[in-house]
This record gives structure tokens, C-alpha cells and sequence, in this order.
């Protein structure tokens, strides 16, 4: 009631109908896996909005505190106002435990969202071109996302974390001759140092939340302007998008996502613990705990150090330490492959065509081979990481599982990476719907080399000139010229939901959508779908009964005015087809 | 490294152990039940009384088989002079000893033995000589006590007292089963590979201390937050952030999917 004349008042000032029009008409496939970014977007505004409360409670400073509060082990302790006022937080601040709980369950969440995400974009070959720079950004918020679970875990000064920072320090400062500069520079002295906490806090709070902000919305700006990339099928083109309209199917779809994202991560933050610092106690150089592991986005940098041998050398005369290897090497290795992998990938297939259609995983097998090669890998990595825990509960001897490890973080890999490989082979070769349709057979000449390239591979969309079954329907619509695309095997219509206005332009874009289809013109408008037995009786009815009250009306109006007047000249009104445009669908579909 | 598994006696079973006894006992008539000849001439100074001969009798029944019936210890187990009443009553009352078999490290267990069965068997072992005394424990100060415990204990058993692994497949157990005084008595003992705090290190009441802050971990309201996840830390939270957090809202977005008609 009020939006309607503010919504129209603000139009004439601003004329943001025609902006509001196209974006509410922006397409969104169906598809669930094109909902796992949102997850990690609905998870990122989750962190900002408990975020915001926990800056208005947390000290960033290093300075001493003698804390005083409910918990009495702490009681009277001089600690860091860091650590003080977390501990504060979590027991003396209304519902302080649940924001920060929530906080930190949303940081693990957000960061294993990105990874799904990410694995969909690799495996469906959704970063070719033209999303190349939609997968550098992406990458860059991965590290980003990273960094900043890491600063806010090391943040609360606490015992656990103080040793993470503790290590990741000492990585840092394995980077021959400038590590120790770094370090120095970072920290603004040696470990631990005053500056630490403030710094950490302001990157935490402000620098790297502004620029995921902006990456976010340069993420999503270029999809809108990129449109969404779409899985293979019928009516599914290189030059279409299908799938429901932001206004109003999607918006209910993506909200009731961000209610999930907020229902689940607040429950989680409300019935399970999550970093006690409490029960961890201050950090103090001179004290450690065990277990001892990171958040589990970090854990496969732990899980090198763990595995990876003491080798250190020097070269021309500098020292170059263990940790440098698995700390410094691994990880910018890791990111260098992921930045890098669509132009590898370019310069491999050597295929430069832009592609809107997705893959389906099983048609590439050596890159689904690649990628879950090294998801194992770091998963194997992560798994290593709590080999302590592990040995504890398998009753092995640590020692033995490390070696383990050591075999297993290199062998494995390579086994998962064969086996993908020639499950998608025998998949793609055998056309089975899904692993389960796999025969024995099929498994046995996956293993043998087939013909170069197998049918469906990589072919260039050249458009088939006969596509039986097809055709393109036009027809005027008054001044303006509609069409659809008509599949009688697949018993699917697609009606265009923006008119035309020339015959030339809805052949172009018609042409345009579908190439090589058969087009046809047909006169007026298309035959609606044939009603129902029970319509057609109701009309029938209707337009009997119609008839029939006319006629009665007619002689009680002749009779009421007599015989003396001459009869009235009958006004056979028609009456009309009760349901009259019903060939114009309401379009989900463009 | 592990010595060779050694024939032990058959699983000590205290409750048949005593029915066999005492209906031996009621057999050979009442000479068998005169206090006077212990199976081996051991030298046991105080025998006069009965609960001297309880634990002379439940030693050499259950414990002399490993450590030799004057403790000097054997192949199969390690001299119990001067290990002293409070080592005594810490493996007995955590159910530590006795072993069914010879493992590294003995596990917590329910104890096999009574109370008093415990405090007779430690005057008899007390007899060879030596070791700490069962330490008195007092409400302490559980401020002072974090702190020790930060300093002295977290480095092994954690600290959220969860416990940890050590290396050789020695593990430092959870705290949370044991009482103040076994706590004090590891305190000053040192078993395994722990080591000993005599009171020159920890006075008695520091040791009050940390005891009252140990028993205090165990409790429940320090999981303020929610469910502990036994207080193993980032990687069983991230566990859980996988298979709960994404597992229901990967199923929540499949399901979404599945209702756009897809």
C-alpha cells in the first residue's frame, strides 16, 4: 500500500525501472551445486553481522589486565586485555558465548563452502573462458578467507592459538635471507611481540573483510554481467540460460538458504562448544598444551610440518630450514597451481572458445583425475595433522602412524587419481547414468586406451542443420512478433518471454538461442493446448445457460411490457470463451 | 624394545580367589585358618595383625607372582621397595595394577580391589621400605592451581585435561576419572613416564591446588558453550563443521534445487 506510490516516487527521480526490470528478470539455473557459493556468501554476512557485536566487547590490545568475572579459575589473573576481555565475552556478556561461538562455526563453515564451491567450478570446467578472471577472484578470496580465520583464531591470545602463531612465525621466518625481516616487519619486533594483536585486529576487522567485501561484489557484479554458466540439456544452449527468474522464484529460494545458513550455524553456535580459551588458559612463551592442532583450513600446513623430514641445507651459505619446504613451498605452490590451472589447462587442450555450457565431471577424465588427486592429497594432509588424536584412539604408537602417513600422503593421491580416472572413462565410454551402472566390463576397458577423441568430447557446438523434432514457432502477437522453441520428443516448450517487433528480429533471435532449428511461422496465435473433457463441458454448460437466460430474460421482458409495443430487437451477445489467453504461459523459462 | 609376553597367573579374580579360600578353609578344618604359615617364610615385621595378614596374603596371591615375594622385583615386573605407599594406592586404586597380562602402559580400570583390601596390601608393600606417603589432600585455591597446571601439566595431559599422546605409544591418560588423591599421589610419584614432583618442586599446598583445579575440570558447567567434543580441539570441531554444518546445508540446498523442478 505505502510501496507502491514510494516505489513509483523514487522512479521518477532515480528511473529504476528499467534497472529493477532487467535485474529482477536475471535467470538462475536450477541446478543445487549453483547454490554452494551461497553458502560461503550467506556464511560471510553471517560473520560480519556476529562480528560487529564481538569488536564491541574485545580488547585488541596486549597490555595487562587483571581479569575479574565469573569464571573462577581466571579470577584475579593478570593476563593479556585480549585474552581478559574474550574470556569476558564468553562468560560474563549476554549472549557473548552464543555470537562467539556462532562467529567461529560460521569462519569453518565459510571456508569449507569456498572449497566445495571451488571443487564444483574445477570439476565442471565452470572457470574456462570466459570466467578466468571470476576464478582468480574466487582464489583470492580462498587465501583471503584463510588468512582471516587465521588472524581470528590467533587473536583471543590463548595458549592454542598463541602456539599456531607460535609456528606460523616460525614459517615465515624459515624463508631464507628476508624471513626474519618479515617476520619482524609483520609483528613490528620478535614473537610475541605488543604490536601482534592490535595488527592482527585491524586486518581482521577492516582491512581483509573490506577487500572480500569488494571481491564479493566484483564476484558477483561480473556473473550478472557474464550470466550464469549452465549444465548440458535439452533446450540448453551456449546462448541461453534456463532456470528461474531472480523476481519472484529465486529471491524465496535464496532467502530461505540464508535462513538455513543462519539456523544451522546459530544451533551449532548454541549447542556445541567451540574453542574453549577458557579451558586453554593465557599464552605464555614458556607453556604449551596437547592436543594441539589448528582450524581445520590450516590443518594441511600443519600436517606438512608433521610429515615432512628434517632436511635442512645451505645454500651459498644460508641456511635453509625444515619448515621451508613444507610451510612456505607447499603453500605457494598450492596457490600458484590454483591461479594458474585455467590457463594450464588452456595451454594443454590448447581450447580457446568460450564456453557457457558446463561439463559434466565424467567428460574430463584426466582433470577429474587431477582434482581429486590433490584433494586427497590435502585432505591426507589434514588427516596427518591430527595423528596425535589419532594415535590416541587407534592405540598405535605415534611414531608408526607418522610413518604411515609419510607413505600414505604420497601414495594415495596417485591411487585416487587413477581410480577417478578411469571410473569417468568407463562412465563416459559406457554412457551409464551413474556409478552404479557400471559394469565390470566397462571398468576393464576403461584401463585400455580408446579412440583419441571419444564422442562428446570437447566438441565444438557446431550446429546440427536438421535437429528432427525441433522447430521454432513463430507468430505475431499484434504489433509485436513472439516465438517459442518446441521439442515433441521431449514434450518441452520454451516460450521467449520478451516480444519483438519484426518478424526479421525474432527469426535473428530465435536463430540466435537455437541455431539450426527449423523455423516456422504459424497463424496467429499457436493453438492453445487442447482443454480438458471437463472444460469443455463447463463451457458448453456455460454458454448453453448463457443462451438460455438471455432467452428467458428476453420473453420476461416482452411480457412485462405487453403486446402493445413491437418486440425488441434482441442483442445477441456472444458470449465469450471464458478462458481467453491462455496460450501466453507465465514463464519460469525464458 | 617390549619384553617378551611372560606365563602369568590366570586372570586375578579376587571374589573367586576368596570363595576357593575360604571353602579350602572350611575343608582342611581350623588348622588351615591359624594366622601363622604364609606359603613362602617371608619376613613380614608387623604379621600379628589381621590386616597385616590380609596383606601379606593378598600380595603374595595377586602380586608376588611379577614383583617376588619380598618385592625385589623379576623378569616380568619391577622392584617395589622404596616405591612407597602413595605409588601403592595410585596403581591399585586406578585399577592399574594388578596386570592380567604384560602391557606397557597399564590403563585405567575399576579397581579389583576393595578399599580395605588397597590400604592392606599398602602397609604390606610399605613394609619393604621407603616412598612417598599417600598424600593428605585439602580444598585448594583453584586460581593458583590453573596456573600450576598450566605450567607443570598441560604440556602432556592438555589443557583442558583431555589428555594427549606421548611418544613409544606411552599415552598421558584424561584427568577426568581421577580423584583429588590419586591425583596428588601421581603428583608426587611420577608413574610411567610422568615425573615425580617431590615437595621441594610443589609444596603440599600447591599440590592442594592443583588438585582442587583438576577436579574442577572434569566438571560439566566449564563447558559453558555447549557439547564438549571431548575437548579434543579445532580438529574435531572441524569434523563437525564438515559433516554437520555442510552436510545440512548442502542437503538444504540440494533440496531447494530439487523443488525448483530441476
Amino acid at each position: 500500500m505505502i510501496m507502491r506510490p514510494l516505489a513509483r516516487a523514487l522512479d521518477d527521480r532515480l528511473r529504476l525501472s528499467p534497472i529493477t526490470r532487467r535485474a529482477l528478470a536475471k535467470i538462475f539455473p536450477d541446478h543445487w551445486s549453483f547454490m554452494l557459493g551461497e553458502i560461503a556468501l550467506y556464511s560471510f554476512i553471517t560473520l560480519i553481522l556476529t562480528g560487529v557485536y564481538l569488536t564491541l566487547f574485545f580488547d585488541a590490545s596486549s597490555a595487562d589486565r587483571v581479569y575479574h568475572g565469573s569464571y573462577a579459575p581466571l579470577d584475579g589473573t593478570t593476563t593479556s586485555a585480549a585474552y581478559a576481555s574474550t574470556v569476558r565475552l564468553s562468560w560474563d556478556v549476554r549472549a557473548g558465548l552464543l555470537i562467539r561461538q556462532t562467529h567461529h562455526w560460521a569462519a569453518l563453515a565459510f571456508v569449507a563452502a569456498i572449497v566445495l564451491h571451488l571443487s564444483r567450478i574445477f570439476f565442471t570446467g565452470a572457470f574456462r573462458k570466459p570466467r578466468e578472471i571470476n576464478w582468480l577472484i574466487g582464489v583470492t578470496m580462498l587465501a583471503l578467507a584463510l588468512a582471516n580465520g587465521f588472524t581470528g583464531y590467533s587473536m583471543p591470545d590463548d595458549l592454542l592459538s598463541g602456539l599456531g602463531l607460535r609456528i606460523l612465525t616460525s614459517v615465515v621466518e624459515s624463508i631464507p635471507v628476508i624471513g626474519t625481516w618479515l617476520v619482524t616487519l609483520a609483528l613490528g619486533g620478535e614473537f610475541p611481540s605488543d604490536d601482534m594483536i592490535p595488527r592482527m585486529f585491524i586486518t581482521h576487522v577492516l582491512l581483509v573483510p573490506a577487500v572480500l567485501v569488494a571481491l564479493v561484489s566484483l564476484h558477483l557484479g561480473i556473473l550478472v554481467r557474464q550470466k550464469h554458466s549452465q549444465f548440458p540439456g535439452p533446450g540448453r544452449t551456449e546462448h541461453n540460460v534456463v532456470g528461474s527468474r531472480l523476481w519472484p522464484g529465486y529471491t524465496l529460494r535464496t532467502l530461505a538458504l540464508f535462513a538455513w545458513v543462519l539456523a544451522v550455524l546459530f544451533a551449532l553456535g548454541g549447542l556445541v562448544q567451540i574453542n574453549p580459551v577458557w579451558l586453554y588458559g593465557p599464552f605464555a612463551p614458556a607453556e604449551s598444551t596437547s592436543p594441539a592442532q589448528p582450524d581445520w583450513y590450516i590443518a594441511w600446513g600443519d600436517g606438512a610440518l608433521r610429515l615432512f623430514p628434517a632436511w635442512e641445507f645451505r645454500i651459498a651459505g644460508y641456511l635453509v630450514p625444515a619448515p621451508f619446504f613444507p610451510g612456505v613451498v607447499l603453500g605457494g605452490l598450492s596457490f600458484a597451481a590454483l591461479y594458474l590451472w585455467p590457463f594450464i589447462e588452456r595451454w594443454r587442450t590448447g581450447d580457446h572458445q568460450p564456453h557457457q555450457l558446463l561439463d559434466r565431471p565424467r567428460n574430463h577424465p584426466v582433470r577429474l583425475g587431477i582434482g581429486v588427486g590433490a584433494l586427497t592429497f590435502y585432505v591426507a594432509l589434514v588427516v596427518a595433522a591430527g595423528d596425535d588424536i589419532l594415535a590416541r584412539l587407534l592405540r598405535v604408537p605415534l611414531y608408526d602412524l607418522l610413518a604411515l602417513f609419510r607413505v600414505l600422503v604420497l601414495v594415495l593421491p596417485i591411487l585416487a587419481g587413477i581410480l577417478a580416472f578411469l571410473i569417468a572413462r568407463a562412465l563416459r565410454r559406457s554412457e551409464a547414468a551413474s556409478l552404479g551402472g557400471l559394469t565390470r566390463a566397462d571398468l576393464r576397458q576403461a584401463t585400455r586406451p580408446g579412440p583419441r577423441h571419444p564422442v562428446g568430447e570437447d566438441e565444438p557446438e557446431a550446429p546440427t542443420l536438421h535437429r528432427p523434432g525441433e522447430r521454432i514457432e513463430l507468430w505475431p502477437e499484434g504489433e509485436l512478433w513472439r516465438w517459442r522453441y518446441r521439442n515433441e520428443a521431449g514434450q518441452l516448450t520454451l516460450t521467449n518471454n520478451r516480444a519483438v517487433t519484426s518478424e526479421e528480429e525474432a527469426v535473428e533471435t530465435a536463430g540466435l538461442a537455437y541455431p539450426g532449428v527449423d523455423r516456422i511461422v504459424v497463424p496467429g496465435p499457436p493453438p492453445p493446448p487442447p482443454p480438458g473433457r471437463m472444460r469443455t463441458a463447463l463451457r458448453r454448460w456455460s454458454r448453453a445457460a448463457a443462451a438460455a437466460s438471455l432467452l428467458v430474460s428476453l420473453l420476461l421482458e416482452r411480457r412485462r411490457r405487453g403486446g402493445d409495443q413491437g418486440p425488441q430487437p434482441s442483442d445477441p451477445a456472444e458470449s465469450g470463451s471464458p478462458t481467453a489467453d491462455e496460450h501466453v504461459r507465465p514463464g519460469g523459462r525464458p | 624394545m617390549r619384553r617378551p609376553r611372560a606365563l602369568t597367573l590366570p586372570t586375578p579374580h579376587p571374589r573367586r580367589a576368596l570363595a576357593v579360600g575360604s571353602v579350602l578353609a572350611l575343608a582342611v578344618g581350623p588348622v588351615a585358618l591359624a594366622p601363622a604359615p604364609a606359603p613362602t617364610p617371608a619376613p613380614t615385621p608387623s604379621a600379628s595383625t589381621p590386616t597385616a595378614n590380609r596383606g601379606t596374603q593378598l600380595y603374595l596371591e595377586q602380586c608376588a607372582s611379577c614383583h617376588g615375594p619380598q618385592g625385589q622385583g623379576s623378569q616380568q615386573g619391577p622392584s617395589l621397595i622404596d616405591v612407597g605407599p602413595a605409588s601403592v594406592d595410585f596403581q591399585l586404586s586406578t585399577g592399574r595394577m594388578p596386570l592380567s597380562h604384560e602391557t606397557q602402559q597399564a590403563g585405567r580400570r575399576p579397581p579389583v580391589f576393595s578399599a580395605e583390601e588397597i590400604s592392606a596390601l599398602v602397609g604390606h608393600v610399605a613394609s619393604f621400605g621407603g616412598g612417598p606417603q599417600i598424600p593428605q589432600v585439602r580444598p585448594g585455591d583453584v586460581v593458583s592451581g590453573r596456573d600450576l597446571f598450566a605450567a607443570n601439566c598441560a604440556p602432556c595431559h592438555g589443557a583442558a585435561g583431555s589428555g594427549a599422546v606421548l611418544t613409544n605409544g606411552w599415552t598421558a591418560p584424561p584427568l577426568y576419572d581421577s580423584t583429588a588423591v590419586q591425583v596428588a599421589e601421581a603428583v608426587r610419584v611420577g608413574p610411567g613416564l610422568m615425573p615425580a614432583f617431590p615437595s621441594q618442586v610443589l609444596t603440599d599446598r600447591q599440590v592442594d591446588d592443583l588438585t582442587s583445579y583438576v577436579r574442577q575440570l572434569r566438571s560439566e558447567r566449564l563447558d559453558r558453550g555447549g557439547g564438549s567434543l571431548a575437548r579434543l580441539g579445532p580438529l574435531a570441531e572441524g569434523l563437525v563443521g564438515w559433516v554437520v554444518v555442510l552436510g545440512l546445508l548442502v542437503g538444504a540446498v540440494r533440496w531447494l534445487g530439487r523443488r525448483a523442478g530441476e
